[in-house]
This record gives structure tokens, sequence and C-alpha cells, in this order.
């Protein structure tokens, strides 16, 4: 169930890319704005920037949970 | 006809007959009020003010503008659904709480002056601290203090911004703050309220540890007086503008770490506010409608969030992901309804959070701020994975040892009305934009790109985040936060108090009390005068340690010992006494 579940989530992600190709951004005012599907690459890779954040962030201020005791 | 009513004092007032009332009763009047107060407010209009003059100066209780209006609408809305969602609690002091709570936030909104409005303000911060102290735990008595000592300070701030700037300017009304030495202080009051980063720390900490239902109350009002009270002072300040935006990833980059659900909600809601806060600071006429629209859906979705984790806790007695899981079987209203607001806070087409959040990122490409642009639009990203992260784990994973009921009728009707008004604006947005404080300002949220847009974003944000899932499993860990310098720092000043001032005071307390032995000594014996002297020379060479007429300094407690201070004050009073008079008569 999962398993489908992930591989319709994937199938549905690929497909909303060409999607962009046909919308125009109406108000168009800084550069990224006229990339077509520009969303899709920055959704896409706005993720590991958390990840890499959070890896960061979890390397130095992760603790015990009984650290302020 | 009834003349409108300062809607503050309604549940201020109100307070003093809920210990009076039982049962059925009781419950009926705590649904009246909010309801009396709702018919009260549509009777008022712009331009009304109720005020009252005290010591040359003109209090106004209740300055009503639109601005005003739609806060009021949305706190007593919520008001009502949380009391519902509350209903079956049986203690008095909680229903004290709350109301005194809602009505301190309505007083603050409505004040059209600077001392009403502090007063208000910290009723609104007392108030608030019953709702955490009332779970009667030891994490929840020291995490409420914390919140009330930052709150003091706070306030404090507020208080003196407030008295530079009347004697300033010669007037109290509420209106924008030019820069100068009030400036500050005021933004730093206000800022406190409003987890400016990293005054925030009292957010994260006191809400998970408050009740059940006091959390759903705490997750609406303090943060949202905060972003009204900024709107009215501090419209179109670059400083707050860019706060909002590192407010916005920096709670949310928070949130994907945390393992108690209230604790990932607590750090939404400083990445929410960001979002109003940055378009406060912005300030042109469509951001402001945005970060109040955004006040408006934020106050509705995020308030189902606590109601739906809140009824998890009420039902299984769990707060934690990694003990959470499955629940999807059990309580598939507590479900649905936290998927819905999930969507909601995403920003999804069809829900509430896609209209405001539009709003704002317009206003924000319109006022040409691209850093500020990418940084709300990554925070959406972050938004989106950290509710597929509660939800998972929540509600879906795997958890066999799982077993619930689902809650209880009011809280599930309390679910479904908040829900329910979630999708109902994401769906026409026009019952918003009536209301909202500037009119006639264009705006289409229903664009073909923006909807793309946003789907796009989510759904390959998904993609990649299914990709990389096991780096964002909670774990059983604390994540510091900037609460570890303050926590450090009142540390650091207890051990100034308890070692160095108390070896001080220790010190200083010998020296008094050898001194009053000495005297006292001579006061019996004058011709003892030449043994003193003896018996210090000859302890210095045989002993080696100070003369110390009989009391020793060691550590052990000697009751006898800590009754000296007393004798050596009355001394030092008398020999000042006599000081005085000499000085008096003399000259």
């Amino acid at each position: 169930m999962e398993k489908i579940f992930k591989i319709v989530f994937m199938a549905l992600a690929v497909l909303s890319i060409p999607i962009g190709f046909f919308v125009e951004h109406e108000h168009a005012v800084f550069p990224w704005h006229r990339i077509p599907s520009f969303e899709a690459i920055f959704g896409f890779f706005g993720t590991f920037v958390f990840i890499f954040a959070t890896v960061l962030l979890s390397s130095f201020a992760q603790k015990k949970e009984d650290f302020y005791d | 006809m009834i003349s409108p009513f300062p809607p503050a004092f309604l549940f201020i007032l109100g307070v003093f007959l809920i210990p009076l009332l039982k049962g059925k009763l009781k419950q009926a009047y705590l649904l009246i009020v909010p309801a009396i107060a709702f018919l009260d407010i549509i009777k008022l209009s712009p331009g009304m003010s109720w005020s009252y003059s005290f010591s040359g100066y003109n209090l106004v209780f209740c300055n009503v503008d639109r601005l005003s209006l739609i806060i009021g609408y949305i706190f007593l809305i919520i008001g009502f659904l949380a009391i519902i969602y509350s209903i079956h609690v049986k203690e008095d002091g909680q229903h004290i709480a709350a109301f005194l709570y809602i009505g301190s936030s309505l007083g603050v909104v409505f004040s059209g002056d600077f001392f009403s409005l502090f007063a208000f303000w910290e009723i609104m911060a007392v108030a608030s601290l019953f709702l955490i102290l009332y779970q009667r735990k030891k994490e929840s008595l020291s995490a409420g203090l914390r919140y009330i000592l930052m709150h003091i300070a706070g306030g404090c701030s507020l208080l003196a911004g407030i008295i530079l700037y009347t004697i300033n300017k010669g007037s109290i009304a509420v209106g924008v703050i030019e820069p100068n030495a009030a400036y500050w202080f005021l933004l730093l009051g206000i800022g406190l309220n409003t987890a400016f980063i990293p005054l925030h720390t009292w957010l994260p900490d006191a809400y998970p540890e408050g009740t059940v239902t006091g959390s759903v109350f705490l997750s609406v009002f303090t943060t949202k007086t905060g972003v009204y009270v900024l709107a009215r002072c501090f419209p179109g300040v670059e400083f707050v503008a860019y706060m909002g935006g590192i407010m916005a990833l920096y709670g949310v980059i928070f949130a994907l770490l945390q393992n108690d659900a209230r604790r990932l909600l607590s750090y939404h809601i400083v990445s929410q506010v960001g979002y109003m806060v940055a378009g406060v600071g912005v300030g042109t006429a469509l951001a402001v409608n945005g970060a109040v629209a955004h006040v408006f859906n934020h106050i509705l979705y995020k308030a189902l969030l606590f109601m739906c984790i809140g009824s998890v806790i009420y039902m299984t007695g769990k707060r934690k992901l990694t003990e959470m899981g499955g629940l999807a079987r059990f309580m598939p209203v507590t479900t649905i309804t936290c998927i819905i607001a999930a969507l909601s806070i995403s920003g999804a087409p069809g829900f509430n959070g896609f209209i405001s959040k539009g709003m704002i990122l317009q206003s924000i490409v319109e006022a040409h701020r691209p850093v500020l642009e990418i940084m709300l639009t990554l925070a959406s990203i972050g938004t989106f994975l950290s509710f597929i992260k509660l939800g998972y784990f929540a509600f879906f994973s795997r958890n066999y040892d799982m077993k619930s009921k689902e809650a209880p009728v009011n809280m599930q009707l309390a679910m479904m009305l908040t829900a329910f008004a979630c999708v109902l604006i994401g769906f026409f947005p026009g019952i918003l934009f009536k209301v909202l404080p500037y009119q006639d300002i264009p705006y289409h949220p229903f664009t073909p790109s923006h909807i793309v847009g946003v789907i796009q974003l989510f759904m390959l944000a998904g993609a990649s985040f299914i990709l990389a899932k096991a780096m964002v499993v909670p774990h059983n860990a604390v994540i510091l936060d900037f609460d570890y310098f303050y926590r450090m720092a009142g540390r650091g000043l207890i051990w100034v108090c308890v070692v160095p001032l108390n070896a001080l005071r220790k010190k200083f307390q010998l020296f008094s009390s050898v001194t009053v032995s000495i005297i006292s000594r001579l006061a019996k014996n004058p011709v003892s005068t030449i043994e003193i002297p003896i018996a210090y020379v000859y302890q210095r060479i045989t002993k080696g340690n100070r003369y110390t007429g009989g009391y020793s300094s060691s550590d052990t407690f000697n009751e006898n010992l800590y009754r000296r201070p007393v004798g050596a004050g009355i001394f030092f009073a008398i020999i000042l006494f006599l000081a005085f008079v000499l000085v008096y008569f003399v000259f």
C-alpha cells in the first residue's frame, strides 16, 4: 500500500513538471519568474537545503532529553 | 437600542459569574458570552470610540477601525470554537483564565492609547500563564516561570518605550512610531510577544507544556496581538520585513527536528508569524492586507492543529511523534481535520493559507524584495515537509501497540467547524476580502501560474523528501535553541549569588560579629582592653589564623552565628543614629 502510494506520488510529481511550460507568470519581476517550471526545480533542491540545514544543526545542537535537568 | 460596549469588558466582567454557575447552565453561559460579544462587535463601526479621561490623559478603550474590527472578529470566532473544544473541562480556573485571556487580547486590539494597551498586555501575560500552570506538572511549572519572566522583561521594555514616547510626544495615542529612543524599547517589547528571533524562546518552551485545551487558546492570542500592534506602530520598516523572513526560515528548520508534536507546532507559529511580520515590514496596502489575512487564516488552521494534536494527547496520553502512529484507524475525524489544517498551513490551493500567503508573496514581489521572496518560498517548502512528517508519524506510521478512541463529541465538533472555516475561505476568499483593512486593492489568488507553481513546489519537495526520508525520522532528543544562553545566564546569576556574593556576605558578617563581640566585651569589662590585642597576636602567631572572637567562618551551619547579623544591624543603626545626632546638634 505504502509502496504504491510512493510510486503514484513520484509519478505525479514528474508529470507536474511539463505543465509549467504552458503557464506564464503574470507578474514576472525577477529573472527566475521567467524560467518555466522554476518552482519544480526550487522545490526539489529546496528540500535538500532543509535536509542539509537540519543535519548541520543537529550535529551541534542535538542533546539528550535530560540535558537541562 | 443598546449602544455597543467595549467587547473586552464583556469577557473580563463575565469572569465573575463562572464560579457561581454549575453544569449545563455554566456550559451555556460560556458559549453565550462570546456570542453576545460577537453581536456587540458587529454593531461597532469604524470611527467609533469609547474614551475616558484620566489625570489629563485620554484613555481610549474602544478605538474602532477596519484593522481592529477584523482582528476582533477572528478573536471572537476562534474564542467561541476553542470554548466549544474545552467545554468539558470541569475546572473553573481554566475557563476564567481563558476568558481573561480572550478579554485582554480584545482589549489590546481595541485600545486607542498606550496606557490601556499596556494594562491589557500585562493581563494577557498573566492570564495565559495560568493556562500553562493548570497542567500541574513539574515541567509546566518551570516552563511557566520562564514564560512569565520573559514576558515581564518584555513588558518592562514596552513600558519604558511608552513612557519615553509620552514624554517626547505629549500624547499617548497609539500610532506610527518615529525612530528615537522610544522606538527601540517599543520594538523590543512588541517583538518579544511577536516572537522575534532570538526573543522567541518562551514560545516553543511554554506552549507544549500547557493544558490540552489551554494550548489552543495560547496558540491564538499572544503572537497575533503582537503582529497587530506591530502593524499599528511599525508598518513599512525594513528591519521588521527581514526579521519576518528570518523567523519564517528559523522556525521551520527547528520544527523539522522536533519530536514533541506540540513543540513542532509551536515552532511553526514562529515561522508563520514570520510571514505576517514580513508583510507588515513591507508595509504596502497589499502587504498589510496580506499580513492581516494571514493572521485571520493562521488563527484558524493553527488552532485546528493544536486541537487535533490536543485530542491525540487527551485520548492517548502520548505527546511524542516517536510514541504515536497508526491513529488514522481509530481517530478518523481528528486525522481528516488534521490533514485539512496541514494543507491549509502549507498553502495548498483550495485551503485558506493559499490565499494569504499568495497575497504576502505578491506584495513582496511588487515591492522588489528578491531575498525576502526566496526566504519565504523556501520556508513554505519546509512547512510542507514538516507536516508530511507530523501527519505520517502521528497517524499513518506502523504502531501496532496503539489503541485509542475518537475524541469527545465537543472536541470533534470544534475541529469540524474550524476545518470547515479553513476550506470555506480557501474556496470563497471574497468573504475574507470584504473585511480586510484596505479596500479596492486588486488581488486574484486563483491564477494558473500561482496554482501550478504551488503544486509543483509541493510535489517535487515531497518527491525529494521520499528519497531522503531517513534523515527526518524523529529522535528522542532536545534541540538547543537560544534559550540555552538564557538558561546558562540564569544559572550564572545564581552562581554569582551563591558563591562570590555569599562569600562576601560571610566575610562581612564575620567582621561585624567580631566587632560586636569586642565591643560587648569592652562594655562588660573595660579593663580587658589589653587582653584583646594580646589574644589577637597570640592567635596569629600560634595558630596562623585570625582572631575571630569565638566565631568560626567554617561552612557548618550554626544557628547562633546567623542570629548575629540582627545584633550587628542594630549596632550599626545606633552608631549611625549617634553620628546623626552629633551632626545635627553641632551644626
